[in-house]
């Protein structure tokens, strides 16, 4: 009996409402926390898992050997290589691609990969407009690479030590 | 390739052992086509491993097992000076180094005139005249200094 | 029997056995690179250290011999402690580039490494490099990858017969190498490939191409030689990697033969047929099958019904599967022809008539390694069958006597005990003496009797006889050069004779993939039907040609050229070769591995596969391309749907064995004619690497093949007046080809050797026949050819 008339006070006088609006009141005038992509963008970690890119050695030369072990470890199953002996005799692939439609960023393929050819990059906001945009050759791979090379050698350096 | 004396000589060797077992000669073989070409060239172990019906890649693993065979070309004196510990703490090593500024070479090398090889060997079980080397695989000269090495060398020349 | 105990299990196994051997009998594996249980023991990797109880060091256990009431511990400190130091020492120097090393997964060093390596190395000093020889086209060598196991330079000495590979040097230095240099060129060569336990040794046509993971296993019958060797074909993407031998102690043990390992590479020559092809007023052109098998129906039922059916020939390649030939007879039965024959290389069917069963090896293939008293007769065998040479060097290593009767004196690479080299043409003559000299100790047959008359008996010939009177296990084997050969019945009576007197087993080496099965599915002429050198010699008015090669494939490449021209010809092949001049519609059909049949060994033991990958192209099974010409033609019984009710219409109930015999029925017409000795005879065996039209495109073992050149000997080049390397016309019949002559001393007077089923020599004539060698009047051409 009594739970009932304190229900009544209570929405007679519109409680709720005004603590509803206290807590706009405050938000209205604290620090704004949205960030205004893409103008403005949040801090990343260097072991930030986006875009792949695959890397060559400071000669030019690239760095992937063709293991297969990225094809073998991603349980994606959104890597496919083929290899062959290059002239110079060495191992190396013909082909290199990776679906992104299939991969689930889960880094197993930069963490297996020997030679630290492929990694991930810092990049997210990519996008493809057509049927096939987002299934990366290894050209396209290589074409990542050696444009965020800078940014990539950095993280890697500093998360080294922590491996 | 080889002479008929040194045919001879292998069939001598040869005929120490059962018949069918001709390629246990190879190593006194190996060694007479050495004495006589002076080195073991690959046709002559080819050569001495047919003549003792044996697979040459067979011959090829002994001549380059042992390293009194000489797979390369020497000069006409090989000096192979022992750097075994026993000859060492005899002094070998200055001995050694005498043999090499003298002859102006350092081991495995033959001097420009072709007469001298140095070659640093094994113990040659002689360890009580030590240091010890010897001289084309036959000549033994034990307690050497660097003035005995003098002395051979200048008989040699 | 010892009574031994090995980790706590109570175990009684054979006196003299070894510990490893134990171990395996009571299931605990003791880690090996060295120890192979065909080879003989090395102990000088010592991975499989073992704790002795009593023993003060850990002993090896491939090299121990167990005694009664043994202690053995595997898995002691002790013994664990040992076997992880020995993995230390062989990490030192290993690169440990798995990354990029073939081996890569099924790399014994790598699986052992994980139970018994390190997680990192204690060695700081520079690690060793070999540097790389070059073994030729088919092994890759990485040689700073070895271990020092000796496992190739074993195989060499042992199974191959040949040591080619060695340890040069000494201690850290020491290395695996050949002879300055030199290729590998045994012809089982592959089997390193397998034995090598790290990638020192690894397959070259296959290399860095795959993973070993990424590759799936499927069962097969390996196509090349009567063996049937069992292989496993590694796909990926529906292509075929490579081919590894699978156990089968009955047939090819653990080992493979070079031609069967590598022959895959011919599937992906660029020379396949893909699409079916139309020839129309000269000019082929590609078509959809149906029009290619309609086309190629109507016209041969439009010149059965102006000429006769017995116009019409067939002629199989003894490469196709029993399902294959069997299809291929009914639809000629259908027609109602008879013609129809897989014996193209053979020349003397003079025997048909007296055959009472399917030609077989005459005993079990293991069982050759037990042999005491081999006759072989005609026969190159290492290039014929290579597996079968390995068994009989076991036998021959284990104190057997092999005789040889042959036309060339080619090295068997085993001690033969006495031989009768000869020219082709007194081959049979040689034979005759065998004979004779066994029946001096027992009654000749009536029949082969007359032929003894004026019969000399050499020496050898004699020493040949008396040591086939002895031993326990005797075989008269009878090779393809025998069987090829222009007096091949009267050989075969005689072999057969020869068996007979000494009580031995009288075999015929099957000469192709499913010879046997080519029997017993029936691809012979039916009574009244020609075969297939009445075929060729009388050109019939149209041919079906299933999976031949005409050219290379007959015994006189030059005749059966000419009896195509004119002739309506389908050819269903998996390659276009030469068919592209001759025939009228060419079906490409599935080539090895793509195709699901029967093979029939030389043992007699039929051997079923399955398809491994999709046909090439627009390619089909043969037996599915017979079906649909069957059904065009509206005969009856072409409404199988799989291979496996073929083959048990093909083969019927009745077990195998009932319908193998080598025997001839008595009533033969025999003569034994003597030889010739004024004209020079061919000598032209097949090429190992020539045998059939798969391996003839691998490319990889065509480096491995010599080109073909006149071989004579020595006295004999200096009669015609030639000099070694010379370019040389060698001519038979109207055809001329230029090759360079060469001296071979072991070869028999008044022979000249020019090896058959290469490009160069496809057009000569016939195999054991008529050769002429002339020097060449500077002729830039290289083949001259006019069809008569």
């Amino acid at each position: 009996m009594i739970k009932r008339f304190k229900d009544i006070f209570v929405s007679l006088l519109l409680i709720e409402l005004l603590k509803g609006m206290a807590i706009t009141g405050r938000h209205m005038f604290s620090r704004k926390i949205t960030v205004q992509f893409p103008e403005e963008r949040t801090p990343m970690s260097p072991r930030f898992r986006g875009l792949h890119a695959l890397r060559r050695y400071p000669n030019g030369e690239e760095r992937c050997i063709a293991c297969k072990l990225c094809e073998a470890v991603c349980p994606a199953m959104a890597i496919t290589i083929e290899s062959e002996q290059r002239d110079d005799g060495t191992r190396r692939t013909t082909r290199y691609d990776i679906d992104l439609t299939k991969c689930i960023f889960c880094g197993f393929c930069e963490e297996s990969c020997p030679v630290d050819s492929i990694v991930e990059t810092r990049i997210f906001d990519y996008h493809g407009e057509k049927r096939g945009d987002l299934y990366y050759t290894k050209d396209r791979l290589l074409a990542v690479g050696d444009r965020e090379e800078a940014q990539i050698a950095m993280d890697r350096e500093a998360d080294a030590k922590y491996r | 390739m080889l002479s008929p004396a040194a045919l001879q000589q292998i069939d001598r060797e040869v005929a120490k052992y059962p018949p069918q077992r001709k390629e246990s000669a190879v190593m006194s073989a190996l060694r007479i086509a050495q004495t006589e070409r002076g080195w073991l060239a690959p046709e002559t172990i080819e050569f001495v491993a047919n003549y003792l019906e044996m697979p040459p890649i067979a011959a090829f693993e002994v001549a380059s097992f042992y390293n009194m065979y000489d797979l390369s070309p020497v000069g006409r004196y090989k000096l192979t000076v022992c750097t075994n510990l026993s000859c060492t703490l005899m002094g070998a090593e200055s001995v050694a180094g005498h043999l090499k500024q003298k002859l102006g070479i350092g081991f495995n090398e033959t001097t420009p005139d072709g007469k001298f090889t140095l070659k640093e060997g094994e113990c040659m079980g002689a360890c009580g005249d030590g240091p010890v080397a010897l001289v084309n695989n036959v000549r033994m000269c034990g307690k050497l200094t660097p003035a005995e090495a003098d002395r051979i060398l200048a008989e040699l020349e | 029997m010892a009574q031994i105990e090995i980790d706590g299990k109570q175990v009684t196994v054979a006196d003299g056995s070894t510990i490893i051997e134990a171990a395996e009998a009571a299931g605990v594996y003791i880690p090996r690179f060295c120890f192979h249980k065909k080879l003989s023991i090395a102990a000088n990797c010592r991975m499989c250290l073992v704790e002795v109880e009593k023993a003060g060091k850990p002993l090896p256990a491939c090299a121990t011999p167990v005694i009664e009431g043994m202690k053995i511990f595997t898995h002691s400190e002790k013994a664990v402690q040992a076997q992880k130091s020995v993995m230390e020492f062989l990490l030192i120097n290993h690169p440990l580039d798995c990354p990029i090393c073939d081996q890569g997964g099924e790399c014994q060093l790598q699986d052992l490494a994980v139970g018994y390596g390190g997680v990192s190395s204690r060695y700081q000093e520079e690690k060793r490099v070999v540097f790389n020889k070059d073994f030729g086209p088919l092994i890759a060598g990485d040689m700073t990858r070895c271990i020092q196991c000796t496992r190739c330079v074993r195989f060499g000495q042992e199974i191959a017969g040949q040591m080619e590979m060695g340890m040069a040097h000494r201690g850290e230095h020491s290395e695996i190498t050949t002879f300055v240099g030199r290729a590998v060129a045994s012809e089982l060569s592959g089997n390193m490939i397998d034995l090598c336990p790290v990638g020192a040794l690894t397959s070259k046509p296959f290399r860095y191409s795959a993973r070993t993971w990424e590759l799936t296993r499927r069962p097969a019958v390996a196509p090349h030689d009567g063996l049937g060797s069992n292989v496993a074909l590694q796909v990926k993407q529906n292509r075929v990697y490579r081919v590894l031998p699978r156990d089968n102690d009955a047939v090819n043990e653990c080992w493979l033969s070079d031609r069967d390992r590598f022959s895959y590479e011919g599937l992906y020559s660029e020379d396949r047929l893909n699409k079916p092809m139309i020839k129309e007023g000269g000019q082929w052109r590609e078509c959809e099958w149906k029009d290619a098998l309609e086309y190629a129906a109507n016209s041969l039922n439009l010149i059965r019904q102006e000429v006769g059916a017995e116009q019409l020939g067939a002629l199989a390649s003894p490469s196709s599967t029993v399902e294959e030939l069997y299809l291929l007879k009914k639809l000629m039965t259908g027609l109602g022809s008879g013609n129809v024959d897989h014996r193209l290389r053979h020349s003397d069917f003079s025997a048909d008539a007296y055959r009472q069963g399917a030609p077989w090896l005459g005993r079990s293939v293991a069982s050759l390694q037990e042999l005491d008293r081999v006759l072989l007769i005609g026969s190159s065998l290492r290039s014929e069958q290579p597996l079968l040479a390995q068994r009989l060097r076991q036998a021959v290593k284990r104190g057997a006597h092999l005789n040889v009767v042959h036309v060339a004196d080619d090295a068997l690479l085993c001690r033969v005990a006495h031989k009768l080299i000869v020219a082709p043409d007194a081959l049979a003559q040689a034979l005759a003496q065998v004979v004779k000299a066994l029946g001096e100790r027992a009654a000749v047959d009536a029949e082969v009797q007359p032929l003894l008359a004026g019969i000399e008996v050499s020496e050898t010939a004699r020493s040949i006889a008396a040591s086939l009177t002895t031993g326990e296990n005797r075989s008269v084997l009878l090779g393809n050069v025998a069987q090829h050969h222009p007096r091949y019945a009267l050989l075969h009576r005689l072999a057969q004779e020869a068996a007979r007197l000494s009580g031995a087993a009288f075999g015929v080496l099957g000469e192709a993939a499913n010879s046997v099965g080519a029997y017993l599915a029936g691809a012979l002429p039916a009574p009244g039907g020609l075969n297939a050198g009445q075929m060729l010699a009388t050109p019939r008015k149209a041919y079906i040609l299933l999976g031949v090669e005409l050219e290379r494939d007959s015994y006189n490449g030059q005749q059966a050229m000419a009896a195509m021209q004119g002739a309506f010809v389908v050819a269903l092949t998996a390659y276009k070769h030469r068919a592209h001049e001759f025939a009228d519609v060419l079906l490409p059909i599935a080539a090895f591995a793509e195709n699901a049949g029967t093979y029939v060994n030389t043992e007699g033991v039929a051997q079923s596969f399955r398809a491994a990958v999709a046909p090439r192209g627009e390619a089909r099974p043969a037996w599915k391309v017979l079906r649909v010409l069957g059904n065009l033609f509206e005969l009856d019984g072409f409404s199988q749907d799989n291979a496996e009710a073929l083959t048990s219409e093909a083969l019927g109930n009745t077990p195998l064995a009932d319908k193998l015999g080598n025997a001839l029925r008595p009533g033969m017409n025999l003569v034994l004619d003597k030889p010739d000795g004024g004209r020079l005879q061919r000598i032209g065996e097949v090429g190992i690497y020539q045998t059939d039209s798969l391996v003839r495109r691998a490319a990889s073992l065509q480096k491995m093949s010599a080109a073909p050149r006149a071989w004579m000997h020595n006295s004999l080049l200096a009669q015609l007046g030639l000099s070694e390397d010379e370019t040389v016309t060698v001519r038979q019949g109207d055809a001329a080809i230029q090759l360079s002559a060469a001296c071979d001393d072991t070869l028999p007077a008044g022979c000249v050797r020019v090896a058959a089923g290469h490009e160069q020599t496809a057009l000569l004539g016939g195999l054991f026949d008529e050769i002429r060698v002339e020097k060449s009047k500077g002729q830039q051409q290289t083949a001259e050819h006019t069809p008569s």
